[in-house]
């Protein structure tokens, strides 16, 4: 009996990750990527479960003379995320919220460039208890067509 | 402020490595995790290749910019399919079958899509994928064949739920082989086109492919090279970058507003190839895609 209640927690435990990933999935799917029409967004899964204070960089490529829209895309649960990007001197280019909060990017690049994405998730100054709260934050990156 | 890796933890990696998870039928393809010191790494740099590969579309789509006709001669015979025995080369072929699909699909090309189509989703039901491509999106297609825009939407959406899917489930390292066959077969779509279309524009798209290229390397080298599939991958990339020049040095952008849409100046383009560069680097890439798909 002891050792049911052993493989039940251990299979629990083993599903976490994967149930929180395939959650992540389900929002960028079917919160975020509606918000990138009519641009075709790129096939790749960019998403992972962030918490207070973390950050996370990406590099990516832009080729000239294609429109691009960027997204970051947050959970409502860890608060207002600040995204910047950046170029290879680590310059910023654009930053969400510099002024008005503005999830998304429109641009152009006038030769094919490698520009760095950097995001913050705020640290949760509220929170009176232990608990972290983590969501879902998804990159998502279109051309138009 | 702590750093995060995207993707799973490493705890979840051990985990999962540990009940078995959906492991491919045929060669194994898979790595230790609590073995592999180089784990946070990989993650890492999976998160950063996935962003740095242009996906399949978007390499047509630049083609087709680039003035390139459509040619179905370049696309992988769909008679190979049933050829692919081992994982590695069912992953390396999904994503080149994936290649020609959006090939096909954004040159409008419906017949040829639904080929390929059948072909993609063959392998994605091999690879214990069918979960993310299964019959009802192959039926959702043929439903909408005669919408280009939603044919496009169905198979960038498509590439999604797979590249989702192997993630969701530990398999980054078959998600790399498919994104390795894909952007193989969009360079050599592109080298194959140059040869009756030589544009200084297409030229251009080609020396364009040194970034994404080192960036996949980079994904590639941080598997563990006993395996000989993935490290037999990152050397065919490895000799395919000599062939360019070398990376520019960065350099400041600039931001400028033309009718409403920022754009973005400056920065360091790449080196335009030569002729030798170009003839070389055709040879090779056919060398290194034919050696997929055979």
């Amino acid at each position: 009996m002891k050792h049911l209640h052993l493989l039940a927690l251990i299979a629990a435990i083993s599903a976490l990750p994967t149930a929180a990933t395939a959650q992540c999935r389900a929002f960028v799917k079917n919160k975020c990527a509606a918000n990138m029409l009519p641009y075709k967004f790129n096939e790749t899964f960019n998403a992972a479960q962030l918490g207070p204070g973390e950050e996370a960089e990406v590099d990516l490529t832009f080729f000239s003379g294609q429109d691009y829209r960027l997204m970051v895309c947050a959970h409502p649960i860890i608060g207002e995320v600040n995204w910047k990007l950046m170029d290879g001197t680590g310059q910023t280019l654009f930053e969400s919220l510099a002024s008005a909060p503005k999830p998304s990017f429109e641009f152009k690049v006038a030769t094919t460039q490698k520009l760095k994405v950097h995001i913050d998730v705020p640290e949760d100054k509220s929170s009176a208890t232990e608990m972290l709260n983590y969501g879902c934050v998804g990159i998502l990156v279109g051309f138009k067509e | 402020m702590r750093t995060s890796c995207w993707n799973l933890a490493p705890l979840a990696l051990v985990l999962l490595a540990a009940c078995g998870g959906n492991a491919p039928q045929q060669d194994t393809l898979t790595t230790d995790p609590v073995a592999d010191s180089t784990q946070a790494e990989r993650l890492r740099k999976t998160k950063n290749i996935f962003h740095n590969i242009p996906s399949p579309m978007e390499t047509a789509s630049l083609l087709k910019k680039a003035g390139a006709g459509y040619d179905k001669s370049v696309l992988n015979d769909v008679k190979n399919v049933d050829n692919y025995t081992s994982a590695s080369k069912q992953a390396l072929n999904l994503g080149i079958y994936g290649a020609d699909l959006s090939y096909a699909g954004v040159f409008n090309n419906t017949q040829e899509s639904m080929l390929y189509t059948a072909c993609a989703q063959n392998l994605a039901k091999r690879l214990d994928v069918a979960n993310a491509f299964g019959q009802e999106t192959v039926d959702r297609m043929e439903k909408n064949r005669n919408d280009r825009d939603s044919l496009l939407d169905i198979i960038s959406s498509t590439y999604w739920d797979v590249d989702a899917y192997l993630k969701d489930n530990g398999r980054d390292n078959i998600s790399a082989l498919m994104i390795a066959g894909g952007w193989v077969e969009g360079l050599y779509m592109a080298t194959q086109v140059c040869k009756t279309h030589d544009t200084p524009e297409l030229r251009q798209r080609i020396a364009d492919q040194q970034y994404p290229l080192g960036e996949l390397i980079e994904l590639m080298g941080t598997y563990s090279t006993d395996d000989p599939a993935v490290s037999g991958v990152k050397s065919d990339l490895d000799a395919l970058a000599g062939l360019f020049a070398a990376l520019p040095t960065p350099a400041a952008s600039t931001v400028t507003q033309e009718n409403g849409v920022a754009v973005i100046g400056g920065g360091a383009a790449p080196a335009a190839i030569t002729d030798d560069q170009l003839k070389a680097i055709t040879e090779k890439t056919a060398t290194i895609r034919n050696g997929y798909i055979n």
